[in-house]
Parts: C-alpha cells; structure tokens; sequence
C-alpha cells in the first residue's frame, strides 16, 4: 500500500525530471562566494572505503578511511607535512631524543591534554600503545605454531621490539624508552599521529580495576619469548581481544567510552556504509585549531560518481582515482569554481634486472637499462595526466623529499635520461641476449611500458619474451625466477627508512631481483641505526648512487595524485602519502 | 501436489549444494588474496602476509575451506539456534552482519523499481498490442528496445548529468524559456496525437489540445516559480479525482455502469472534503499513519460502493475503492509538495535536492515528509534507470503473450456474443494474458534480491551487488557465498511459486506428483 504511494510521488518526480532534463541542460553553476574563510562551517569528504573500527592500527582494521578518522579525532606528539617532514605537536606534549647511547627517548604529555570523557590522556594510553606495537609479550612461534601472539598490530614493531619496559614517572605523564641499540626511525614509531585507544576504557572493558591496575599488569608480566611459549595469559588475552576487536563498528556504538577522541574532532554519527560526521572537540586547544564545525566523510567507491557529487554539490573535497577522463571531467568543473590539484603519488613503477641468467653481466644489465625508453613511457602513461611528468630518478627518493634533487642530480641516473641504442650495442658487443620480461598483464599501464621496452630493446639486439602473468598470478612469481627482468611498482614509505634494507639488502626479505652489495649492505647497517635525519639522508643518497651504479634496473614513474574541492572550501593541500588530503585537516575553512 | 514441492525441494538442495561448492572454489581459485600485500615494502610484509592468510585459512586447500564454510553454514538451518555461521569478511565483519545491511539497501534500491517497471511494462504491453502495428506500436518498441540496449552505467551517468545537477542548477532559477515551453508542449502534443490514435482529424483535436494545455501549464509553473513552491490543491485534487474517478470506471466497469460510475465521483467528493480533515493529521504523519489512512480510504470506498449497490455490487465497490486510494495519493502528493519548500532550503540539502549518491543526506533532521522527501530524492534516479532499461522484457512478453490471446476462439466467440470490447479485453483476454506474464514476474523477484550491481556502483549505494563484487575483488569467498546463498534460496524458491502458481493460474496445467 504504501508503495503505491512512495511510487506515485517517485513517479511525478520522475516525469518532471525527465521533462525538465531538456531546458536544465546548461544553466552553469556559479554559486555566489560569500567573502573570506571564516571559523566554522561544514565540509563534506569523500573517501572510496567506509569506516569500521575506531582502532586502525589492528592488521584487519588498517584501512586509508579508519586511519584519516582516528587522525582527525586524536592528536599525538607528531604529525607528518605533505613536505613529508615530521612536525611535532609540542602543545600536546614533547618527544625528545634525551641521549643517544643507548638511545634514549622520553615523552611528556602536557597536562590539561585530555580524552573527551574528561580523563587526562597519560603516559598509560602511551604505556598501551607501546605494548601493542612492540609485541613486547608476544611468544608466537610462526613455523613452529606455539605461544600466543596478542595485539594484532599491522605496523612493524621491529624499532620497539628493541626496547626495554618503558619507565612511567610517578605523575603519570612521563613515558621514557630505552632502546637496546639505535634506530632510525624512532621519531615516527610511537605516540603519534594520534593516540588512539584510552588506556582507561580498555582497562574497564577487559576487567580491570582501574588504569593504575593495567600498568601494574604490564609491569608484572615479563617480555615473551618465542623459545619458551607460555600459556596464553587470560588477562592479556581479554585485553588484546577487546584492543584488536572491540572497536570494531560500523554505527555509533552506545557506548560513548568506544569512541572516545583526544582530538580537535569527535565522532558523532555514522550512517553505515554511507557516511560518518565528526564535529569539533570542544575541549581541545593542544594542538592546530581547526576552522570547521563539522567534517561529514561519505563513503563513493567509483570516480566518475566522486566527481558528480563534487559537481551536484553533494561533496565538497574529493580525492579520486587519477585517469585521463577523470581529470577531463574535473577539469571542466573549473566553470564551476572547483579547484584542481594534481601531484604525485608515493607509489611509482619500475624495472628491475635480476642479478642472474643472461642479466648476471653488469654490461648487459647497463645496455638494458640505457634502451628504456623512460621518458615515452612517462609521456605515454603519464603525459595524458601531468603533461609536465618526468621520469623518476631515484630508486630511494622522491621529488617530495629535500634530499631527491642531490642525489638524483649524482647518483648517476643521468647516464639513462635518454635512450642510447648505440651506447647498448657497443656493451653488448654483438651479442642478443634473450630476456623474458614479467609483469601483471592485466595492468594496462604496465603493458604499455613493456610494449615500449619491448620496441626500444630490440633495436640493440635484445631479443625480449613477453613473460606477463595475470594480476592473480604474477604477485607470487615475483621473486621466484623463471623471468629475466620485472616491471612493478612499490611504495615509497615517504618517511622512516627502515623499509630501504628490506628492498635493497642481500637477502632482504623484498629484494626479488638478487641485488647485492657488500658496501650498500654496510651503509644500510649503518642507516638503521642512524637516529640524525639528515645524516640518513647523507647515508641514504649514497646507497641510492650504489644501486645506480651496479646496474640494478630503472625507476619509471610516480602515479598521479589529484584532489579536487569546491568553492565553499580553502585550505585543501596535496600529500602524497596515504593521509591524503587529510593531512592539514584543520586549515580546511568554509568561505 | 506435496509430494512433487517435497521432490522439487530436495531437487533444490542439491543443486544449492553443487553450485555453492562451484562457486566457492571459483572464487577461491579467482585470485590471489596476498596480491596488494606481495609489492609491499613494509618491513612487517611477511607478518601482514600471515595475519591475511590466517584470517582467510588460505593454508587450507580451497575445496577443504569450502566444507568448513559448509559446516558453518550448516548451522543457519537450526531454526532459532544462534550459532549460524557465513564466516568474516576481509575487514573482519560477520558475513550475516554484512549481508543484513546489504539486504535491506539493495530492496530499498530495486523494490519500487521492480513494482514500477513490471506495472508500466504490462500496461504499455496490453495497449501495444491492441494497437499492433500502430505509430504507437512502434513507438514504444523502438524506446523499450533502445533503453534495453543502452548500458545501465551510462543511463545513470546521464540521469545524474542532467536529472540531478541540471535539474538543481533549474531549480536555482525555476524559469522556463517560453521557447522551450513551446517545445516541450509541442513534443508531448505529438505524444498525445501517436497514442490517442484513430482518425487524423481526431488526433489533430487531441495533439492540438495536449500542447496547449502543456505550454500553458509550463508557462504558469514558470511564472509561479512552481518548482520551488509545487503543491496541487483541493481544485485540482478535484478536477484530477474526477479523471481518475471516470478513467478507473471505465476500466473497471464501463461507462454503463452508472452506479459504479457515480461511486466513484462521490468517493472523489469525499476525498476533497477529506484533504481539509486530514491536512492537521498529517503533520505529524509517520508511516504506519499513512499505511492505516491507505486502508481507511479503500474501505471507505469500497463502502460507498457497496452502498450505491447497482446491478453489480461487486464493480461499484471495486471502481470506488481504487478510486479513493488513487485520490488518497493525490493528498498525500500534495503533502510532500508542501514539505517541498522547507526540504529545498534546509541547511543540508542547499537547494539542490535531487541526489546523485546514497541513499539519504547525511544528518538530514525533519518530520516524517522532510525524510521521506529526503529518501525519495535520493531513490529517484536509480528507480527511473532500472526501470529504463528492464521495461523491454515485460513490454514485450505482454505484448505477444496477448496479441496471442486476441487471436484466439474464445475471444472471438466473446465478441461475437456481443460483449463490448471493455469486457472482452478486460475480462477475457487480459487475465489469460497475464499467465505466462506471472512466470517473469516470480523470476524477476528473486533476481532482485542479487542487486544491480552496476547501478549499486553508479549510485553508491552498498547492497547485496557492492558485497558480492568487493569479496569477488578481493578474492574473499565469504561474502561471495553469503550473496549466492541468498540469491539462490529466494530464485528457487520463486521458480517453485512460479509453477505452482502457473499451476494454479491456468486450469490446463496440472501438476502430477
């Protein structure tokens, strides 16, 4: 019965619509500017996946979306600059190195800091944190099956890992850490960029008494052991279930303790599966101010409906995927007021040669490497989206970072800008090596560029096997042989260095293609435990001249980064990395 | 009869069984689930690794997983156990959880759809083919096949284009070129002329008067800034309720029936006074109000029916009652068209009411209009895209399966007797008609519950067809299988209605166990 109602009104709305779609055709879109940002004010965000869980450090729950609202709802002793530097917060508390043999790092939160229930934020939330990311009590045995891992953290705990128990001082403010040798990137492993779970609701929800009672548990119970598996702890077990899994949401849970925020937002509805609204914290003054009232996150997975609903006005800053028709259709939205910002992503494509088979010679490898031709496959790939793109030319940086300029100016990428068939033949000496190239297939971009090395490389003789696998197999084959050279992307982790041993050390547990160095491995020992940013970025550029010059095979290109928002907004800034425009949430201002 | 559901039943669970088994291992062998985390650089790569695997038992061979899937399934079957199991999807949320959600999105999404096309579709079928070969025969063909021919993407991607945003951008300046009045009138005249058919002089009356009667409407709409402050009003709830009261009799009835005839327009006047009685009641309208005052509004009509009696008791009451619900909607029109205003200036909506996304605007606070304005806006343009493109099946299947009827003996033998051409249509050829029609119509049912997957996308809108695709993408089988198992159930269970009601339907088909 009520159908027919609901469908008689949806018809007459239909009818008009249809009937008007001919004279509403183009009637622009100006809407009238009303002067300068000011406080307050609304913004709606788009984002592909939706929300669902209040915890996003959990290995299940570490998704883009959790990440950016746990990072507009809580504050930490750090963030990180679309510069890809990191800023510390010191109105929230202070992180400082106090020595550096052992290195030594106290953390004090200032006092008036507190969670939106009206509890301080302390050095227990801290204490909780560092024992889920260090895995301090884990006695998990992976192969042999034994002990019992607890926090299911997605990060790497292989910095805290190397320290002892954390001291407390007796104010509960001060969290000091000790570590058992140097790390490198001790700066962004803890306390920031938001300090997401209350020690405090934790500790009732698992059945302790009170916050004092879950830091004399953690002080109580000695570092696990893989060797000597213990029975799982029941306690620990209560808590690393409710830290892993009783965040877990897609609707506001009842219980406001679940969602409590220690940032300049709070959370304070969510539409499952369509959106979430946060509004400002009023307490909050530890921190950036930010200008809006309310950030409403909506949930549209396809760019083509992101960007209609940035035209209709249903969205007001969208990031979407990068595609030549994408851009198209933002670009025309220019009419209508709509910024466009495009830049480049962390992630980037490259080949690689494998130290093995007919590439075991480096003369091979460096013929090889000067017959890509980088600079058409940047135009072809890229040049529809960024006609100012060029090639990467740093295996180790990229141009967001201070440090790319110098080394990719020495690192010796020079020698491969442009395509040099006859510098090939000349090392290949008459000889027309067979090289299988493997890629996902089922990527057009990587097509593209094979197709493009595949007519370059031929000219100097190579003879090129198309050894493209399908987009479910080709992950597996990496690493494995069966194939000469390799085109894929990675992910520049922007900031920290402790991923680069992991692509580029003998043996790292990336390094597919056999690279190996035994000064590039020293330097790399030496960069782990390097705590001075600027001294990594010294050891750093000239691990990335040691890669060029043996040879190792040629970065291609970043993927685009575009974001787009409407007149109502200013204040929305590129980042390459993976917080997006979130990154500067607070300097988002309605006009 | 029992004995052939028993066997069609157990038929069934084999079938679910071999085909869920299929699908599982489809799924399962479809791609490779550590794909994103393989080109990771991340220190902890291998420990991310394992937590995937172990959260999706991948060291368990596919087929093996399967029969442990099984067995969780299994369990669904114990009527009010609670120990019913599809399994966690990738970002950890029980699959029931997951699927609960989607359901109620996707029937909210495709429901109305359906009822609208299979309604139109079966109407526009009857009168094409009693006017085969007609401009208006062809007419409609051409549109239901090219509708069906068009990708559902792209129709939706041009709705929103120029249903939503331009639409909105009109409504920021409802004024309609006179021009373009013009236009519109005289495109709808030509309409009027096609379909009215029968003599040149008469389609001239009729085209002449639709485009006149059109462009005066638009031209007033413009002057009054109709679109902003729409609304109908107790005249022209009158003047329409009495189309509707003769349009409906002559259905329902004929003309000849005067008692039926006269029911009805004293429904309408009943109506008329009502719009004044209920207009305080609505204002604090919910939806079991308006579904009680549906049924209050038939019952009095067919009341008055049955009062005015006449030599069919029956036809009086049934003109009356479709009458006084059809009236019934015009008020509760009317309503929303009152909410119009306050639903066009809220602080959330901005003037731009109809959506392209979603299935509500965020935080929207109102009365029971403002909301339900707020769901209609928004169901508005995925409901006129599956409509489009699902018209032809059933424009179609009406068409021949009566063109088939009004060829057959009885229907000549029916005329032959004398009846008028009212009854032989209505009572003797659309019923038999509407047989095989009944087939389609159960199909369809249970193919609703799988969502529109592409329109899903298009619209943003997470159903059942989001659900399936996300586990397909990341090679999860879970959710995967919780669609199919639901899909599955709902068509075999509709087949089954299907010939049963066939059965049921046509005296010349019996079921024999």
């Amino acid at each position: 019965m009520r159908f027919g109602r609901t469908s008689k009104a949806v018809g007459i709305a239909a009818i008009a619509a249809i009937a008007l779609s001919a004279c509403a055709g183009n009637t622009g879109g100006n809407t009238p500017s009303t002067g300068a940002a000011k406080q307050g004010g609304t913004a709606t965000v788009v984002e592909v996946n939706a929300f669902n869980t209040f915890n996003p450090n959990t290995a299940d729950g570490n998704t883009d979306i959790n990440s950016k609202v746990s990072y507009a709802t809580h504050s930490g002793f750090y963030y990180i600059d679309n510069k890809l530097n990191v800023v510390h917060n010191d109105k929230f508390g202070k992180m400082e190195k106090v020595s550096d043999s052992p290195l030594t790092v106290k953390y004090t939160i200032n006092d008036g800091v507190k969670w939106s229930d009206g509890t301080p934020v302390s050095a227990a939330d801290l204490l909780l944190q560092w024992a889920a990311f260090s895995g301090y009590y884990d006695d998990a045995d992976a192969k042999a099956k034994t002990g019992t891992s607890y926090f299911s953290y997605a990060g790497d705990n292989s910095g805290l890992s190397l320290t002892d128990f954390p001291e407390i001082s007796n104010n509960n403010k001060t969290l000091t850490l000790k570590y058992s040798k140097p790390f490198s990137d001790w700066e962004i492993v803890l306390g920031g960029p938001g300090i997401d779970v209350p020690a405090h609701v934790l500790a009732q929800k698992a059945g302790l008494k009170d916050t004092q009672a879950l830091i004399d548990f953690f002080k109580s119970k000695p570092r696990g052991d893989a060797k000597a598996p213990q029975p799982a702890d029941a306690k620990l077990k209560a808590m690393s279930d409710m830290w892993n899994t009783g965040f877990d949401t897609k609707t506001l849970p009842a219980d406001p303790t679940l969602f409590l925020s220690n940032g300049p937002y709070i959370v304070k509805s969510m539409n499952q599966d369509q959106s979430l609204t946060m509004v400002r914290n009023k307490d909050y003054n530890w921190g950036p101010t930010p200008s809006l009232d309310e950030i409403t996150v909506r949930y549209i997975g396809s760019a083509p409906a992101q960007v209609q609903a940035l035209k209709n006005g249903e969205a007001d800053i969208i990031a979407p995927q990068a595609s030549a028709d994408t851009l198209d259709q933002l670009k025309a939205l220019s009419s209508q007021g709509v910024t466009v910002d495009q830049g480049n992503q962390l992630a980037f494509d490259h080949l690689d040669l494998n130290y093995s088979g007919p590439l075991a010679d480096q003369n091979v490898r460096q013929a090889f490497m000067k017959t890509v031709p980088r600079k058409d496959i940047v135009n072809k790939i890229i040049g529809k989206l960024d006609p100012n793109a060029k090639p990467l030319d740093s295996q180790i940086f990229v141009p967001q970072q201070a440090a790319y300029a110098d080394s990719a100016k020495n690192n010796g990428s020079a020698a491969y800008q442009d395509v040099d068939i006859d510098g090939a033949k000349k090392l290949l000496n008459g000889a027309t090596p067979e090289i299988r190239i493997m890629y996902n297939k089922d990527n057009p971009n990587r097509v593209d560029a094979f197709s493009l090395i595949r007519e370059s490389a031929a000219k100097a003789g190579f003879k090129i096997v198309d050894g493209g696998l399908g987009k479910s197999d080709w992950g597996k084959a990496l690493g494995k042989g069966g194939y000469d050279a390799t085109i894929f992307g990675w992910i520049n982790p922007g900031v920290g260095v402790s991923g680069v041993p992991q692509i580029f050390r003998t043996g790292g547990g990336n390094n597919f293609n056999q690279f190996s160095s035994a000064d590039a491995d020293k330097l790399m020992e030496e960069l782990v435990v390097t705590t001075d940013r600027t001294k990594q970025d010294d050891l750093e550029k000239q691990i990335d001249k040691k890669i060029w010059d043996s040879a190792y095979g040629v970065p291609l290109f970043q993927s685009v980064n575009v974001d787009a928002y409407s007149d109502r907004i200013t204040g929305v800034k590129l980042m390459p990395n993976q917080t997006g425009v979130w990154w500067n949430f607070w300097e988002w201002a309605q006009k | 009869m029992v004995t052939y559901i028993v066997r069609r039943l157990i038929t069934a669970a084999f079938i679910l069984l071999g085909a869920s088994f299929l699908v599982y291992l489809l799924t399962a062998l479809s791609g490779d689930p550590l794909e994103e985390l393989r080109t990771s650089s991340a220190p902890n790569r291998q420990a991310l690794m394992d937590a995937r695997i172990n959260l999706l038992d991948l060291d368990t061979p596919a087929p093996l997983r399967y029969f442990k899937w099984l067995g969780g399934a299994a369990q669904c079957l114990v009527p009010l156990g609670n120990a019913c199991n599809l399994g966690k999807n990738i970002a950890g949320q029980p699959i029931t959880e997951a699927l609960g959600f989607a359901l109620v999105q996707t029937l909210t999404l495709v429901t109305g759809a359906t009822i609208l096309a299979i309604l139109i579709g079966i109407s526009l079928g009857i009168v094409t083919a009693l006017r085969q070969y007609s401009a208006l025969d062809y007419g409609v063909t051409f549109m239901a096949f090219l509708f069906f021919s068009l990708p559902i993407f792209w129709v939706a991607v041009l709705l929103k284009e120029f249903g939503a945003i331009g639409f909105n951008d009109f409504l920021r300046n409802p004024e309609i070129p006179p021009a373009v009045a013009l236009g519109i009138g005289a495109v709808l005249g030509l309409i009027g002329a096609v379909v009215v058919g029968g003599e040149v002089k008469r389609r001239l009356i009729v085209g002449g008067s639709v485009f006149a009667a059109v462009s005066l409407v638009l031209f007033y709409f413009s002057l009054t800034q109709w679109f902003r402050n729409p609304g109908l009003g107790p005249v022209l709830i009158a003047i329409m309720g009495a189309g509707i009261a003769f349009g409906i009799t002559i259905l329902v009835s004929g003309l000849k029936n005067r008692k039926a005839l006269q029911s009805s327009l004293i429904v309408v006047g009943i109506g008329v006074i009502a719009y004044f009685a209920v207009q305080p009641l609505l204002s604090d309208a919910t939806g079991l109000m308006i579904f009680l005052l549906a049924i209050a509004t038939i019952l009095v009509g067919v009341a008055v029916g049955y009062f005015m009696g006449g030599y069919d008791r029956g036809q009086s009451m049934r003109a009356a009652g479709l009458t006084a619900f059809l009236v019934g909607a015009l008020v509760v029109v009317d309503r929303f068209m009152q909410a119009w205003p306050s639903y066009f200036n809220n602080s959330r909506v901005r003037g731009r009411p109809i959506a392209t996304i979603g299935a509500g605007t965020p935080n929207i606070q109102g009365d029971f209009w403002i909301m339900s304005t707020d769901t209609l806006t928004h169901l508005v343009l995925p409901t006129i895209a599956l409509i489009l493109v699902s018209l032809a099946s059933y424009t179609r299947f009406t068409r021949s399966s009566m063109l088939e009827i009004m060829n057959m003996d009885y229907i000549r033998t029916a005329r032959a007797k004398g009846l008028s051409e009212r009854s032989v249509i209505m009572g003797h050829a659309f019923r038999n008609a509407l047989i095989p029609i009944a087939t389609i119509v159960a199909f369809d049912i249970g193919a609703l519950i799988g969502g529109a997957v592409i329109t899903e996308t298009v619209f943003s809108v997470r159903g059942m067809g989001f659900l399936f695709i996300d586990g397909l993408l990341h090679t999860d089988p879970n959710p995967v299988m919780g669609v199919f198992l639901c899909v599955a159930i709902t068509a075999m269970v509709f087949n089954l209605i299907a010939d049963l009601a066939y059965s049921a339907l046509d005296p010349r088909v019996r079921i024999k166990a």
